[in-house]
């Protein structure tokens, strides 16, 4: 331990010595409670993405300026953000998933790793080849690269400490979400639900990256390691076992094999209950016509035993999917009042436009409400059997192959996609970045081959219509009631993930480029025009007694980045980014980190 | 392009009062570094870029250009997200619209469309 302290930030170090009481334990959940860190993608292990940092406030974020920006040199969507312990800042790139270790006190590179991936990969991701970020823990940063390797790689120096490939790309089968460290192991999942891959999340030693357990979504019990009898979900009103089979009944023949299910979301764990909390994605193929049944457990919410792997509740938002609401957005934990009472609770904001609340603890659903008023797929969650009511007229099913089912909201993209909302422990309410967008659908049969698109289905997406014309909103939400308390309008949708502070300042990032801030009643109080559309989550931290935010921008696409993935070699002094000349020690073009603080008074 | 016509296909616009020229010092430097650098960084270009900038803040506010011009670089984002921008008719109006005002000051300007 004594040689990874080197190089770290003092309250790094107390931390350090600190988290050295727990043996089996890793250091990053303690590490986590200092607000000068950012620890975890998600700020903590709760996926809060809330600080306890107070410099900036909602009377002087107007203040902001740029203290310093960073170019990742890649030029498609720049998802997630840095991850900053100590004096360090780790930052991650799209593919080809580059990291690198910046020094925060003048920029420049400590070090770079740029994993040799085959760019067969590119093709076979569905959605961009974005990457969420690294994790980090022991003085070890893990990626999860896109064609499936986990790796592990020396905080210090950048050097390989080990790898494990938890897919295969020719199956379709990507990676695009972070690693999460619980405890001492590390948890990953699948992308790929496109292409009929079986998902499931892998649990990992954190020194070895040796796989100790593998939950599937579908299939035979053993698989999903789910036990019949002591495996909870929500059935009449009350809690009971899953039985036997839960999923097998739920699938038409073998079709489980292909059926997606896949985990690429923010995962969460409750130390007391030593529960991880994740879920699932869509059924494969988006013709629901070819796949009768509820799909179990597709657009699932799981509660697993982090140790074993053992499911304890497990419910499903979207029975039988006919419009491709993947389940994976993050599960924040928060101790929240429901209906009055103080409950441990789980609150999701699912793609299909309900915000759950759950009881963490048993699994129980407390709330189910639509949080963008537009939602029409289901008239509500009818809550004594916890399934939405479909309204027959937006069902794809219903409507069948080749006919056009028009109107839907929310689009496939949901209401809101895996872009992190943020919870304020101050405030007790939810922040989150939202979709204003609906659809027409029109699925058409189709043939599975391993490594193709496996969607079946066109869609064509727009403004929800006879709303304010924009494509979002930011909204604060109130979990305990299932009740909107603000809605600011957005033109387009929101594809940022949020942060709150005890500063009393919400940011997020706009498509159009804009870090924004606003105030507890939603109430703009400084937006920055960033060099390209934000997509990446808002993070903040403390160096030298300095509170910084940053945000990535790059959203992907033709010139999408602008001016910084433009520069080429008769301008490359113009993208000296940060006053430096030397290039090659401090900087590529490409994805945009842009740091800003408060300006010296 | 008349404005009233404009503000119709931009229906979260406040209602503006005389068009702005607000453009910030750093939204024109950006644009024209870009420009610049489309045109392999002749010096011409520095004055022909400002040209083409200085029409365009003439003609739109800059939260309107920011919007405008962001739908039109979005419509070749790949998968399902860049279908928002390919397939809603407020982003491809949006997106033509900005092509009309910057080929229209190109022309003026001497740029050539690249």
């Amino acid at each position: 331990m004594s040689l990874q302290k080197k190089g770290f930030g003092w309250g790094a170090c107390l931390l350090l010595a600190a988290g050295a009481a727990w043996a089996a334990d890793s250091d990053v959940a303690q590490l986590t409670k200092d607000p000068k860190v950012w620890a975890m993608q998600a700020g903590d292990l709760n996926n809060h993405r809330y600080s306890e940092l107070k410099q900036i406030t909602s009377k002087n974020a107007r203040n902001l300026t740029v203290a310093w920006t960073f170019s990742t040199g890649v030029l498609r969507g720049h998802e997630g953000g840095p991850l900053v312990i100590g004096d360090t800042m780790y930052i991650h790139s799209p593919f080809p998933n580059k990291v690198f270790a910046i020094a925060l006190e003048d920029q420049s590179i400590r070090w770079k790793y740029e994993p040799k991936q085959d760019p067969a990969v590119i093709p076979v991701m569905c959605c961009d080849t974005v990457n969420r970020g690294v994790a980090y823990a022991n003085g070890k940063i893990f990626l999860q690269q896109a064609d499936t390797t986990l790796v592990a790689l020396d905080a210090k120096t950048g050097e390989e400490l080990w790898k494990n490939k938890v897919g295969d790309p020719k199956k379709g089968e990507t990676t695009t979400n972070t690693p999460h460290v619980f405890k001492d192991k590390i948890l990953t999942g699948i992308s790929g639900g496109e292409f009929g891959v079986r998902g499931r999340i892998t649990a990992h030693d954190i020194n070895t990256g040796k796989t100790l357990w593998t939950a599937y979504s579908t299939g035979p019990d053993q698989d999903m390691l789910v036990d019949s009898a002591k495996t909870m979900t929500w059935t009449d009103g009350k809690m009971a076992p899953i039985g036997p089979d839960s999923s097998l009944k739920t699938w038409q023949g073998d079709q489980w094999k292909l059926g997606g299910g896949t985990t690429w979301g923010w995962y969460s764990y409750d130390p007391a209950t030593n529960l991880v909390y994740y879920g699932t994605g869509n059924p494969s193929t988006w013709n629901p016509r070819q796949r009768p049944g509820d799909n179990r457990w597709s657009m699932a919410i799981f509660a697993r035993d982090l140790d074993t792997g053992m499911a304890k509740w497990v419910y499903q938002m979207t029975p039988h999917d006919e419009w491709d609401y993947d389940g994976v957005n993050e599960m924040i934990l928060a101790d929240i009042k429901v209906k009055g009472q103080p409950r441990k609770a789980l609150v999701h904001f699912d793609r299909n436009g309900f915000a759950y609340t759950m009881d963490r603890v048993s699994g129980e659903l407390l709330v189910a409400e639509k949080f963008d008023p537009v939602v029409n797929w289901a008239t509500h969650v009818d809550m004594k059997s916890g399934r939405p009511q479909v309204v027959a007229k937006y069902s794809t099913d219903k409507g069948g192959p080749d006919v056009n089912t028009k109107g839907i909201c929310p689009s496939a993209l949901g209401t809101k996609d895996q872009q992190p909302a943020s919870y304020s422990r101050k405030t007790g309410l939810f922040y989150v970045p939202t979709n204003h967008v609906c659809m027409d659908y029109e699925p058409f049969q189709i043939e599975y081959t391993a490594g193709q698109p496996y969607v079946g289905s066109t869609l064509s997406m727009y403004a929800a219509p006879n709303s304010h014309g924009g494509m979002g909103n930011f909204i604060a939400w109130d979990a305990g009631t299932g009740k909107i308390v603000w809605s600011k309008p957005e033109r387009f949708s929101v594809w940022s993930g949020a942060l709150s502070t005890a500063g009393d300042v919400v940011f997020y990032g706009t498509l159009e480029g804009y870090l924004k801030a606003v105030d507890l009643n939603g109430k703009e109080l400084w937006k920055f025009k960033t060099a390209s559309g934000i997509i990446g989550n808002v993070t903040t931290w403390e160096y030298k007694g300095k509170q910084y935010i940053g945000v990535l921008s790059g959203i992907g696409g033709w010139a999408g980045i602008g001016l910084a993935a433009g520069l080429t070699k008769g301008t490359e002094g113009l993208g000296a980014v940060g006053g430096y000349k030397d290039l090659a020690k401090y900087t590529e073009l490409g994805g945009v980190l842009t740091v800003f603080a408060l300006p010296e008074r | 392009m008349k404005r009233s016509q404009l503000l119709l296909l931009l229906p979260l616009v406040a209602p503006l009062p005389a068009l702005a020229d607000d453009f910030p010092t750093s939204g024109r430097v950006e644009y024209v570094l870009e420009c610049m650098q489309k045109h392999d960084g002749k010096q011409e270009y520095l004055y022909k870029c400002s040209c083409v900038v200085d029409r365009i803040a003439g003609a739109l506010p800059y939260d309107d250009f920011v919007a405008m011009s962001m739908a039109l670089r979005n419509q070749s984002l790949s998968g399902e997200r860049g279908g928002v921008f390919r397939d809603a008719p407020s982003s491809k109006s949006m997106a033509g619209k900005f092509r009309d005002i910057e080929a229209g000051a190109n022309k003026a300007c001497a740029v050539p469309q690249k």
